[in-house]
Order: structure tokens, then sequence, then C-alpha cells
């Protein structure tokens, strides 16, 4: 059971994405707000990864733990984007 | 709340991927059906998480108290080997203590049955004594007689019964009777004879 919530939080995610992606393409504004904001994705996500011991201390969680949510994080925004552009 | 959970994954999968694939894109509505259609699935598969989760906890839940059930049965299976072992002992020591009580009392009445043939050989004794003090003036005559025979080197029965009691060898009553009379003196005989 532990999987599947894990499964379900993981299409969430990609569902996310994709509606970012959706968001994007309404309006070019939006489209370089959506751009402001997966730029700013990626820098705390590089930090993330740079400070992992004091943010596994501050969330209270292992290491381990939180560079599995940083990769499912890259993977969820990947595939979104990906399902997105793709149809 | 397991076909619940199942569905609502299906659906936020559904609901994410057909508008994106299928939706004919001339549509004016497109944009707007996408939109709902990705709201809607991200709802899902929230909703599908939080059920799953707390399903897990509770799974996690159930599994600590069956392993705390496990761990008593265990704990009462071990107390109750131990309580009978336990009893097995003290019934053991119990036959134990029996035992050596019952040793106990046999040396016990060894002693007594030793202490009552101690007693019963000074009565002997003493009816010995008294047998002797019972003896008639002529049968201590007699003795003597006989002793002093023994002192002259006289030893054979009919040549004691001959100077003694002045009967020869044969089958007569009065030779069948001092016979009788010596062999029921022989004892007291001998007795003085030891006693010097």
């Amino acid at each position: 059971m532990r999987a599947m919530y894990l499964a379900n939080y993981f299409v969430a995610g990609c569902i996310a994405s994709s509606l970012l992606g959706w968001v994007a393409s309404l309006h070019p504004y939006a489209f370089r707000a959506v751009l402001c904001l997966l730029a700013t994705i990626a820098i705390a996500w590089g930090l993330s990864w740079l400070l992992d011991f004091s943010l596994s201390k501050l969330l209270k969680i292992s290491v381990a733990d939180l560079q599995a949510l940083l990769i499912s994080g890259l993977a969820m925004l990947l595939i979104g984007l990906g399902v997105f552009l793709c149809t | 709340m397991h076909l619940k959970l199942f569905v609502l994954s299906a659906s936020s999968v559904v609901l994410w991927l057909t508008p994106l694939v299928a939706l004919d894109k001339k549509l004016d509505i497109h944009k707007a059906l996408q939109g709902v259609s990705l709201t809607a699935a991200i709802a899902c598969a929230v909703t599908a998480g939080n059920i799953a989760r707390e399903l897990s906890e509770q799974g996690e839940i159930e599994e600590i108290k069956a392993r705390a059930i496990t761990a008593d049965v265990v704990d009462e299976i071990a107390t109750s080997a131990y309580i009978s072992q336990q009893q097995r002992q003290q019934e053991a020591e119990q036959i134990l203590a029996t035992d050596e009580e019952i040793d106990e009392q046999e040396a016990e009445l060894n002693s007594i049955k030793e202490s009552l043939e101690l007693l019963l050989n000074q009565s002997s004794n003493d009816s010995a004594e008294l047998a002797v003090v019972n003896l008639s003036t002529r049968q201590h005559e007699q003795i003597e007689l006989i002793l002093q025979c023994h002192a002259k080197g006289i030893s054979g029965k009919n040549k004691i019964l001959k100077e003694v009691w002045g009967v020869s060898a044969g089958s007569s009553q009065a030779y069948r009777n001092a016979k009788a009379e010596y062999e029921y003196l022989m004892p007291f005989i001998k007795e003085e004879e030891e006693g010097g």
C-alpha cells in the first residue's frame, strides 16, 4: 500500500507538470511566467543537492530520502512536460 | 476503500492523458477542457494518494498489533513452560526428600532393631544365669562330679555316665534319663570350664 500511495503522489506530480505546460500554452506572458517558475525550481533543485545535509536536518528526514525526493521531482517534471509537449 | 482507491487512481491517469491525446484541437473549448481535466486529474491523484497513505498506516498499525500479540503469545508460552518446569522440579525435590525420610526411618528402625537385639541377648544371658541359679543342689553336685571327671581325664560320655549316674551303656530307661540329664547339663559344664 505504501508503493500505491507513493505512485499516486508521483502521478499527481506528473499531472501538475502537465498543468504547468498547459498554463504556459495559454498566453506568451503565461509562458514567460512558467519559464521563470521553472528556472526558480531548477535553481532550488540544484541548491538542494548542494545543501542536502543541512536540508535533511531542517526537514528531519534522511539524506537518502531527500535525494530520492529530488530525483522523483525531476522525473515528475520531465514526464509531465514530456507528455504535454508530445501530445 | 480499496475500490475507491483504484477507481481514483485509474481516473486520474485517464483524465490526465485522454484530453491531451484524444481531444480535437480545433474545438473552441479544447484548452478549457484540458485545464478542467488536468485539475480534476490532480484532485483524483491526490485523493487516491491520501487514501492509500491512510490504508498503509492502518496496515502498519495492524502489523504492530499482530507482532505484539505474537510476542504476548510467545511470552505466555515461555512463562507456562517455566512454571511447569518449576513444578516438575519441586515434585522431584519432594520425591527425593521422601526417599531421604524413608532412609532416615530405615536407619532409625535398624538402630531400634539393634537395641532390641542387644536387649534380647542381655535378657537371654540373664535367663541363663537364672537357669544356673535355679539348678538343683543335686544337679550342682553332678556338675561338680563331671568337672572332677574331666579333671581326671575322663572325657567319654559313657564313662562319665557310669561314674556320676552309675549307669552302664545300653537301652535301659535309667541310661536314657541319665544321658538326657547329662546333655541338659552340658552347656552349664562348658560355661563352668570356660569361666574357670
